[in-house]
């Protein structure tokens, strides 16, 4: 079997497979299918200063090969994450590797998010800036399509906490390289891409948008050529690792986002179709390698000839 | 809790409504009413999401799992064409149940269109044989009458054209169904749509008789990870009086104390 620990800087992971953050909720949910220690890392859902009500519903509606989500980042803030046995205290326990993912409506958020994290470490591997949730009036998007504003984001939280950090950018932006370049400057460890793609989708029998909040992020299988894209140019645009994510459903699909430049993958929608998606995905990730002989995961990551 | 499932019958009701019995002994066998199942409809390629479906009947002895189903869109379309022999993934059961009555309880079931399905298996548990209000469009979307009879229940029905039964809502028939009964030996269970179950849920309050009402929304994931499903919930704690409660996880079965009518 290949070696599949995977480096990201100064993180250090058993395998390269994540779940991605909004996907996985925050790990207690998926505890009764597997052990959640034996994914490369668990994202959890964002987490913010407050507790939040998310998004009207309905919230998601699924299209070909995919879905809309506009959940609108419902969540417990960041006094119950810390405190609830349901949240960080049940992680710890799980023994899982944990990536906290956090947001903001204001710079000065994300630090406080940041800071109050990095007094509460222990059990804590990185920290993910959402920079890039397309479901949301303020804050997330708003940051994350302007280089400069998003590299504030990424300065104050960098000030506020010594823990390894990853941008997750978004893919609706003209230029990707941009933005991981920015990240880079600024300070971040790594960058992960892609978030999703600002869509929508209408019932032709009622005229209505099929999601409450009209518009909605795409993800699953039909978002994933333009992930392995975006994986390809930022990879090139920086010397940070960067992890890739979009449609991964299988093994062969994350090899192609490790040969594009990703250093480590995540799961997300393939999740809701399979609770065991992630561990199907590292099979599936093993046995390509064993096939073609690869003795070392390190050895295929940006290896696609051009 | 993922489990391979054969289909040993898959047959139409009538007007567009199914029924499909799966050979799933390990479901059949923990299953409680108002609990439900996550299916992978094993021939749909481009839509890769699981479909929610309510336990219908659950039978331990002979490991019998039966849904019934409208046919709505992709998912239940090629559901329909499914033949016995032929298998799906099946997660469950998931979610919540209604409470079994006890001996003393007198069942008052209520449900809007095919939410006959979801308290079928509630009916058959229940020691004393109560009522059934049913409440439908028309005549055709009246489902599973004569199964519910055969348990013993007496069935009121109304609809919305009149063309059977009470002309109007089924909540209507809430009041004559308590009329001479001792209310706390009631328990209301009620199963449809959203305004049909907050009507009731609010008529309950007032008649002052216990009821529990399943609640859903459109389902992403089913196992409380994804957050789509949620439904407001009275909530003293934040400042709004409410909060998003997920349906798949912390429901589908909500006390009507419980149920934010706002």
């Amino acid at each position: 079997m290949a070696d599949l620990t995977t480096k990201l800087g100064r993180l250090t992971l058993k395998n390269p497979v994540m779940t991605a953050s909004g996907t996985f909720g925050y790990g207690m949910e998926y505890d009764s299918f597997f052990p959640i220690s034996k994914l490369g890392a668990v994202v959890v859902k964002g987490i913010a200063p407050w507790q939040s009500h998310g998004n009207p519903t309905p919230r998601v509606a699924e299209v070909t090969s995919g879905m809309l989500n506009a959940i609108g980042l419902q969540g417990p803030g960041i006094d119950k994450f810390l405190n609830d046995e349901h949240y960080m205290p049940f992680l710890r326990k799980s023994g899982a590797t944990v990536i906290v993912n956090i947001w903001g409506k204001k710079i000065e958020d994300y630090a406080e998010v940041a800071a109050r994290l990095d007094a509460e470490s222990e059990g804590i591997a990185a920290l993910e800036i959402n920079v890039s949730c397309p479901n949301v009036k303020e804050g997330g998007l708003a940051f994350g399509t302007d280089p400069a504003m998003m590299g504030k984001v990424v300065a104050a939280v960098r000030a506020a906490t010594k823990l390894p950090l990853i941008t997750k950018l978004s893919p609706n932006v003209t230029k990707i390289a941009d933005f991981a370049k920015s990240a880079e400057a600024n300070g971040s460890d790594m960058v992960s891409l892609i978030n999703t793609i600002p869509a929508m989708a209408i019932d032709i029998e009622t005229f209505r948008p099929k999601i409450a909040n009209i518009t909605g992020g795409l993800s699953g299988p039909a978002v994933k050529p333009v992930a392995v894209r975006m994986v390809y140019e930022a990879s090139r645009a920086v010397k940070i690792p960067v992890i890739g994510m979009g449609g991964i459903m299988t093994g062969e699909d994350a090899i192609e986002f490790f040969l594009a430049g990703a250093s480590a993958i995540a799961v997300g929608t393939a999740i809701f179709a399979d609770p065991l998606a992630p561990l199907h995905v590292l099979d599936g990730i093993n046995a390509w390698l064993d096939r073609k002989g690869v003795a070392s995961l390190k050895e295929i990551i940006g290896a696609v000839k051009i | 809790m993922d489990h391979e499932c054969r289909i040993k019958r898959n047959e139409p009701l009538k007007s567009g409504y199914w029924r499909i019995v799966f050979e799933a002994p390990e479901i059949a066998a923990a299953a409680r009413g108002g609990q439900f199942v996550h299916v992978k409809i094993t021939p749909m390629k481009d839509r890769i999401l699981r479909r929610p479906f309510s336990i219908s009947n659950a039978d331990p002895v002979t490991g019998e799992l039966t849904v019934v189903y409208k046919v709505v869109g992709h998912g239940t379309a090629e559901l329909a064409q499914m033949r016995a022999g032929e298998s799906c993934r099946i997660l469950g059961p998931l979610g919540n149940a209604y409470t079994v009555p006890d001996a003393e309880t007198f069942p008052i079931l209520a449900a809007g269109g095919y939410g006959t399905a979801a308290l079928y298996l509630t009916a058959r548990n229940a020691p004393q044989k109560g009522i059934l209000l049913l409440g439908a469009r028309t005549k055709e979307d009246l489902i599973l009458v004569e199964d519910f009879k055969k348990l013993g229940f007496e069935v009121r029905i109304a609809t919305n054209d009149g063309s059977v039964g009470h002309k109007g809502f089924v909540t209507e028939l809430l009041p004559g169904a308590l009329e001479g009964r001792d209310k706390a030996k009631c328990l209301v269970c009620g199963c449809g749509p959203t305004p049909m179950l907050l009507a009731l849920g609010k008529l309950t309050l007032e008649q002052n008789v216990l009821a529990e009402l399943s609640l859903d929304q459109h389902m992403c994931c089913g196992v409380g990870a994804c957050f789509a499903c949620v439904v407001k919930i009275k909530d003293t704690t934040s400042p709004d009086g409410w909060r998003y409660s997920r349906s798949c996880k912390e429901g589908p079965v909500y006390n009507a104390t419980e149920v934010y009518y706002g």
